[in-house]
């Protein structure tokens, strides 16, 4: 596992400090992947933003447990998944369901011309694959794919054997190749 | 290696994690089935495909939003929220702040006379009001008294069947434990009318068989009105006193005198003499009324002496004494 860069060490340490002006480096420097991990996994806006901004806000509460064996992004990614996996196996699921319909309703193409042309069919067939993933597989492939995590890292993120990992990452690509074979050259 | 066991290393072969062993076997059998390599090939394209997705974007103000949420509440709500919403940290305090409060309250209250005088008044019993007693002879019935009167007494000896009615009332009546402690307290008397006029002298006190000296004094001395009998001691006939605290003596009688000045200094003797307290004097025209408390020891002495100063007539005598006996003694002469 990877330890913390210079930079993220850095900004540990004045995280630690309690100094605002970090803090809100780190929101800004990690937003839009948060975010992205919360969208896809829970496939609504809403509820993705409410749950990036909850993981913000832990963050900004529990940065003195950061213990710093791992990577600032791991930390951030770890709660996230987690927080992310939480509510889908909570009682928000039917939310969450309804989320997941809306964008599925996206991507068979009744959503509005404005989205349409924001979307492109390929992306929101892929949005609607990803979203009939299991969530356990969804999880893996979404840090890995999308978000560019190492096995390792997904491993420690996630609580898990490096060989789970790599056979759930494995299926989840082989769905997705299923549902994607229209879209295949 | 069959297509199936090659595919499982698909995923290995594509991220580069394929150790030079694993790799061996896996390119021995896609270098030998056209299926598999097309297989690898979509493999391939798909997680292309994931990795070329367009990159989600947060919504604009999502910094600022998590920034406003993330700054810290106002002091106070912090202190507040810090002291009272976690219970086992707010039931502690509170229950210091009542113990507290409470210490508080007692210290004042007995550091405090005024208070302690406020909560006596509060729970004594009702104050009665009394007219003078003119001529004590309660032991006849009232229709023989009626005829043993002189005329011109008619109008105090109707007062005097009121006061003993109540009396008798009083003493009549059940009386429980806190009723005689009650009665037993320097009871408060009601300021009597500003010009009021007494016929004869108002001598009804607290009925304090076992009231220690310094109550019996205090008795002269109603709570309501401190000040002005620490001034006025001993009242005048003429001085309002016809209202009066409500508590029947012990004994009650009549000294004829010939002469009432000197029966009232030989009263005022016997009163040193016999460790007695006087506690009330009032002198009319017709008669002086003395209340006074005596040791039952020395209640027969006093009675003997008083037989040599004038006509004693009790009007009433209990049966048994209290160790204090309160006397209502009328010197008339």
């Amino acid at each position: 596992m990877e330890g913390r860069t210079g930079d993220d060490a850095s900004l540990v340490d004045r995280l630690r400090r309690g100094e605002p002006r970090a803090f809100e480096e780190l929101v800004i420097a990690y937003q839009h992947r948060v975010f992205g991990v919360a969208l896809r996994m829970l496939g609504s806006r809403a509820e993705a933003e409410e749950l990036a901004q909850e993981v913000f806000l832990r963050v900004h509460r529990a940065i003195a447990e950061f213990r710093g064996d791992a990577k600032l992004s791991t930390w951030l990614y770890a709660i996230a998944s987690r927080l992310c996996l939480n509510r889908l196996t909570s009682g928000e699921r039917r939310m969450v369901r309804a989320g997941e319909e809306t964008l599925t309703r996206l991507a068979s193409g009744h959503a509005s011309p404005a989205d349409e042309l924001e979307r492109s069919e390929l992306e929101a067939a892929l949005h609607r694959a990803i979203a009939e993933l299991s969530e356990e597989r969804r999880i893996v492939v979404v840090l890995r794919d999308l978000e560019g995590l190492s096995y390792e890292e997904i491993a420690a993120a996630l609580e898990l054997e490096l060989g789970t990992v790599r056979s759930r990452l494995h299926r989840a690509r082989m769905d997705l190749k299923d549902k994607l074979e229209r879209f295949l050259p | 290696m069959t297509c199936h066991d090659a595919r499982e290393w698909f995923s290995a072969l594509v991220d580069g994690t394929l150790s030079a062993d694993e790799a061996g076997p896996l390119d021995g059998h896609l270098a030998t089935c056209a299926e598999c390599r097309r297989e690898l090939q979509r493999f391939r394209d798909t997680v292309a495909l994931l990795r070329g997705a367009a990159p989600v974007r947060a919504p604009a103000g999502f910094v600022d939003r998590i920034l406003e949420a993330a700054r810290p509440a106002p002091w106070p709500r912090r202190l507040l929220r810090g002291l009272f919403l976690p219970w086992p940290v707010k039931l502690p305090i509170e229950a210091a702040a009542i113990v507290l409060v409470s210490v508080g309250l007692v210290y004042v209250y007995r550091t405090t006379p005024e208070l302690q005088q406020s909560v006596r008044l509060e729970s004594t019993p009702p104050v009665v009001t009394e007219t003078p007693r003119l001529t004590p002879e309660p032991s006849a019935p009232s229709s023989l008294r009626e005829k043993n009167q002189p005329p011109e007494q008619d109008k105090a000896q109707e007062q005097i069947r009121s006061m003993e009615k109540k009396t008798a009332d009083l003493r009549d009546a059940p009386r429980d434990a806190d009723r005689q402690k009650a009665v037993s307290r320097p009871a408060p008397a009601v300021a009597p009318p500003v010009g009021g006029k007494v016929e004869a002298p108002p001598v009804e006190a607290g009925r304090g068989a076992n009231v220690p000296e310094e109550r019996v004094r205090s008795q002269a001395a109603p709570a309501s009105e401190p000040r002005a009998d620490a001034s006025q001691p001993r009242r005048p006939a003429t001085a309002p006193s016809a209202v009066m605290s409500f508590a029947p003596p012990d004994v009650s009688g009549q000294l004829a005198v010939s002469d009432r000045d000197a029966a009232l200094r030989g009263v005022a003797e016997l009163v040193t003499r016999l460790g007695a307290v006087e506690s009330r004097r009032v002198a009319a025209s017709d008669g002086t009324t003395i209340e006074l408390t005596i040791p039952r020891e020395a209640y027969p002495e006093f009675v003997r002496e008083l037989g040599r100063l004038g006509r004693w007539q009790p009007s009433q005598e209990p049966a048994s004494f209290p160790v204090q006996v309160r006397v209502v003694l009328r010197i008339r002469g």
